[in-house]
Formats: structure tokens, sequence, C-alpha cells
């Protein structure tokens, strides 16, 4: 898919871990892996919402679209 | 009060039953045709026992009214079949799938043929009744309920089918 989820980047930079994320966010690990790995379909804006106030960024910071990558069906 | 799983394990079990049901029933019409075949005067008389009964018209009928019967003991097979592996889906816990979706419009084919066999088996029997003088009233039990039965399956593959792909797109939402 050509967006690039850029969860485990903002995760290095805070120095926060998966697990801290998903008890903060009120969002389960397996969920937030599937985010992190770029497997995940969709996301919801009070997701999105919720990442953001935890990692003190915007959605910019987390999703980039690279259009050298292939458009998912 | 049953429980759901009590439900879904007694559905199975009654749906078993009913496919073994069925394949003597065909068993049973299908010895029939073949003593129709075998026997045909000895089975004729018992059957028939009219003033119809020498007409080869009346004869050929009945014959393919039993194959007929036949056709429609496979198409009650598939069905029951089809509806096995839905109660399983249930069972398994994920029933909300474009594979139920396909079931649900291939039971909705399989009863329309039903359907038609029995219009089929209607005609023969209308056709034989003109060849038997002392039968005057054939009642060729037309209702309109099955096709809608059939029109109701064709709409509920559909919505299952629409049901089933924004699950698949719920799946993958975080």
């Amino acid at each position: 898919m050509a967006i690039i989820v850029r969860l485990d980047d903002k995760l290095y930079e805070r120095r926060m871990t998966l697990t801290e994320l998903s008890e903060r966010v009120g969002i389960t690990v397996a969920n937030l892996s599937i985010l992190k790995t770029g497997k995940a379909k969709a996301i919801r804006f009070s997701t999105l919402e919720a990442i953001c106030a935890v990692l003190d960024c915007q959605p910019g910071d987390l999703l980039i679209h690279d259009p050298s990558q292939p458009t998912e069906e | 009060m049953i429980r759901p799983t009590n439900a879904l394990a007694l559905s199975s079990l009654a749906i078993c039953g009913l496919i073994g049901l069925n394949a003597l029933y065909a068993v049973a019409i299908g010895s029939l045709l073949v003593a129709t075949l075998a026997y045909p005067t000895f089975l004729f008389d018992a059957l028939l026992g009219l003033d119809g009964g020498d007409h080869w018209q009346v004869r050929a009928a009945l014959r393919g009214v039993v194959v007929l019967g036949l056709a429609g003991a496979y198409a009650i097979h598939r069905v029951l079949r089809e509806l096995q592996a839905i109660v399983e889906t249930v069972r398994s816990g994920d029933p909300f799938i474009v594979g139920n979706a396909q079931r649900l419009q291939r039971i909705a084919w399989w009863v329309l043929a039903g359907e038609g066999l029995r219009v089929g088996v209607a005609g023969l029997v209308w056709c034989a009744a003109q060849f038997v003088p002392s039968v005057d009233n054939i009642d060729v039990g037309f209702s309109f309920a099955p096709w809608l039965a059939v029109l109701l399956l064709f709409v509920l593959a559909r919505v299952f089918d629409h049901g089933a792909r924004l699950r698949a797109d719920l799946d993958g939402t975080v």
C-alpha cells in the first residue's frame, strides 16, 4: 500500500513501547501491531486522535504517502 | 430454554437426519422406477387400478413423475448440504463470510429448480389425468409461497454478501 505508517519511528522518538502505548490509548497491542506493520485497511479518527494525543504529534507525522509503493486493489 | 450451542448441535443433527430421510426417499422412488420397468403390468395394476392403466401415455407420465421426483431428491440433498455448511460456520463462530452468501444463493437456485420440478410434475399429472375419465378434477397444488421464498432467498443472499464484504472491511480497521 502507498500509505506508510511511521508509528515505529514515533515510538522510538518518544522512547515508548507498543505495550505502553496500548495501555495509554486503550487499543489492544494486536491492533496496534496491525497498524504498525502496515496491515491495517483503515484507521478510525478516534484511534488516530488517541495516538496523536499520547505521542504528542500530528496525523501527518504518523502517516505518509509514498507513490513508489504499489497501490492496494 | 435451549442454549444457542445446543440449538446449533440439534440443527446439525436434524439436517443430518433429513439428509438420511431424503436418501431413503430417493432409494424408494428409484426402486419404484426400476419396478415400473421390470414389472410394469403388476405395478401399474396396483398403482392405477383405474380405467386409464392401459394407456401408454399414463404409464409414461407416471414414470416421468418418478424421474422428476429423483431429480427433486437431488435438489433437496444439495439444499440440505449447503444448509449444513452454513450451520457449521455458525458453530465455528464466523458465519458472516462471503462463502455463506454464495451458499445462500446456491440454495435459492436449488429451491427454484425444485419448484420448476414441481411444476413439471403437476404438468405430467394433469396430462395423465386426461386419459383417465374417472379422474375429472386434479389439484396440482400451485402456491405462491415457495416462489416468494425463492425471491426472498435471492434477496437475502445479496444482503448477506454485502454485509460480509462490509465485515471484511471492518476486520482491517484499527
